[in-house]
């Protein structure tokens, strides 16, 4: 394992030095890594603004030993297995969530991605639509008529899950 | 700013919180990009959520009508698309499900969300619903000895010598074939073309339409009680005179005669241009269908095989000696003893790594055959287990308690009683969205038909008679 340093720059310009393997986490930085080979040279990442890229930094550091998972079995994909740092480290404003699952993407962090996903998939289940609308402040744009066709669309499900 | 906070009474920082709150909170689903949003999605599985979620707003809607997330939610639910034929009897007769919808259908769009919606109603209806389409009741109490259901007809066998014959996707009665001079103790067909054997040593070719008797095949000297078919051209008898006989049931003749087993032929299975029978020699074999010769004896079982699985690789063997062995098509090597019953293992089905087997004891059990060990043991039935199936969901047994059991093929647990109960259980077969059941009720023998499709609570058709 290579204990190099890498420098990144965040949208406003400030610069972050950490460790490759940290960094590595994300399939973005490790092909550029790759391309770029050893360098000092800051990676600019002007999509991930400062706090965004500290709490990814944290993300990586706090994984940085796992398993990197290359086959993901689409069957068995659930958001009940969420462990507790994750959970608590996903405890943040949805503004910040909904950054961090830009910049999950961005970076190309498949992991982080699936937790801050799950971290939203959670929010929503088992939520009635009133309550999913409070929750993230949606419009009921919707006309009454609508409403009606899409309540009768879906009484299948509604009156056999008891 | 916070000094501004701070000069606030507490009415009025409810009112900042109360404004600012809401905007801090994001539509996700609608301002991330389409794909991650449908990845959120994609975590979800439990389908009333997202439907809930599709009356939240316009955008919503039409997001989780987009069938990524449907079809990702049928993988996950294991909704595939059926395109098994069905060739056997009584086993893996799963047919298509949505084959009546789509073929009169077919410039419909095909929609996840509709198959989805579909099987999930089908799956709730077989936990918890359905319905009996059509219930016949026979005026005497002639014993089933034979059943197959595919996607035209169900046929029964009786051991009054004879066949009926009832539509599938109905369940009405469509006609009697008569011509055996005994019991019927083995049949099967293959698109039109009707096979059965019995007591009067024949087997007779038929053809379902028409109801004609095509052939009389004589040459058993013996009960026959066991019948397969490789497709409408060629079938396999075995008798209770000790041989299997291959016909061409087209022309009318015989191809082979098999002989070596030293007892009855209980059971035969086929698969492409092999044959497995099973004996009262104890001893099963294995036979190149186009020489007639014997490849492999399986010995090992210590008692009479009464059943037999066979995929193209793996021979399962069901013995009265309490075990069942696991062989090697190719090289007729034992791989594995299973036990655990307690007396004779007279009921099994084989479909990929799953093994069902059901016995004398009451008891089912599944077995892993990577590994040859048993997965779940299940106190079933009363008394023997009679018959069983299962697909990739569930497992359905009928006993000699009269019990039609329904079961989680994952779990091993019990969901419910399919019917009322009887005094035995004959014979049964279900399909994705069907069920039939033969069993014996007041002394009379009765067929019932379940539905578990969607319905529009249609009237209930029953108590009509056949003869």
């Amino acid at each position: 394992m290579t204990t190099g340093k890498i420098k990144l720059t965040s949208s406003e310009g400030t610069e972050f030095v950490i460790d490759k393997d940290v960094g590595e986490k994300s399939i973005l930085l490790k092909n550029m890594l790759e391309d770029v080979g050893e360098n000092d040279m800051a990676i600019p990442l002007p999509n991930v603004t400062g706090p965004i890229l500290t709490k990814v930094i944290e993300y990586c550091t706090h994984h940085r030993d796992d398993p990197v998972i290359t086959q993901d079995d689409d069957s068995k994909k659930t958001s009940d297995d969420i462990d507790e740092w994750d959970s608590e480290f996903c405890k943040v404003d949805q503004g910040t969530l909904f950054e961090l699952i830009l910049a999950a993407n961005y970076l190309d962090i498949k992991p982080l991605l699936d937790l801050t996903c799950k971290t939203v998939a959670n929010m929503i289940k088992g939520k009635s639509p009133e309550e999913i609308r409070k929750t993230f402040n949606i419009t009921n744009d919707f006309t009454p008529e609508e409403e009606m066709q899409v309540k009768h669309e879906n009484e299948w499900c509604e009156e056999r899950t008891t | 700013l916070a000094e501004l906070l701070n000069t606030c009474n507490t009415e009025q920082l409810v009112f900042v919180s109360n404004y600012i709150s809401p905007r801090l909170k994001r539509d996700f689903l609608k301002d991330l990009p389409i794909e991650i949003s449908l990845h959120i999605l994609s975590f979800i599985d439990d389908p009333r959520t997202l439907s809930r979620a599709s009356s939240v707003s316009k955008f919503w809607r039409s997001l989780l009508n987009d069938d990524y997330t449907w079809k990702n939610l049928c993988a996950r639910h294991h909704y595939y698309f059926h395109n098994k034929r069905c060739n056997s009897n009584s086993n893996n007769s799963s047919s298509l499900l949505l084959e009546s919808s789509n073929s009169n259908s077919r410039c419909v769009r095909f929609s996840y969300k509709d198959h989805f919606r579909r099987r999930y109603v089908v799956e709730s209806n077989w936990k918890n619903g359905g319905r009996t389409l059509k219930t016949h009741i026979s005026p005497d109490s002639g014993v089933v000895t034979s059943l197959q259901m595919c996607e035209n007809f169900i046929v029964v066998g009786m051991d009054n010598k004879k066949i009926h014959v009832f539509g599938a996707s109905n369940g009405r009665y469509v006609k009697t074939l008569t011509g055996h001079e005994g019991g019927v103790w083995a049949l099967q067909y293959f698109d039109e073309i009707l096979v059965s054997g019995g007591c009067d040593r024949d087997v007779r070719v038929w053809n379902l339409i028409t109801g004609q008797c095509k052939h009389v095949l004589h040459g058993h000297t013996s009960t026959v009680r066991s019948l397969k078919m490789k497709n409408s051209k060629i079938a396999v008898s075995g008798s209770r005179d000790t041989t299997l006989r291959i016909w061409d049931i087209e022309e009318g003749r015989m191809l082979h005669l098999l002989a070596g087993h030293q007892a009855s032929v209980r059971c035969i299975e086929i698969y492409e241009n092999l044959i497995v029978s099973g004996s009262y020699d104890c001893t099963a074999r294995v036979w190149d269908m186009s020489t007639g010769q014997c490849l492999h004896v399986l010995q090992g079982h210590f008692s009479q095989i009464y059943s037999i699985a066979f995929d193209g690789q793996k021979i399962v063997t069901g013995s009265l000696d309490a075990t069942a062995r696991v062989w090697s098509a190719q090289t007729g090597r034992c791989l594995g003893v299973l036990q655990g019953h307690t007396s004779l293992v007279g009921q099994m089905q084989l479909h990929e790594s799953t093994l069902v087997t059901g016995g004398s004891d009451g008891a089912i059990r599944i077995w892993d055959l990577e590994t040859n060990q048993c997965v779940h043991r299940i106190a079933a039935h009363d008394n023997s287990v009679t018959c069983l199936q299962f697909d990739d969901k569930r497992i359905v047994s009928g006993g000699n308690d009269g019990h039609v059991k329904l079961w989680d093929v994952q779990t091993g647990s019990f969901i419910r009683e399919l019917t009322t109960q009887g005094n035995a259980v004959w014979r049964l077969a279900f399909n994705d969205t069907k069920a039939v059941i033969l069993l014996q009720r007041e002394s009379k023998t009765v067929m019932e038909v379940l539905d578990f499709d969607e319905c529009d609570h249609l009237s209930v058709e029953c108590d009509d008679t056949w003869n």
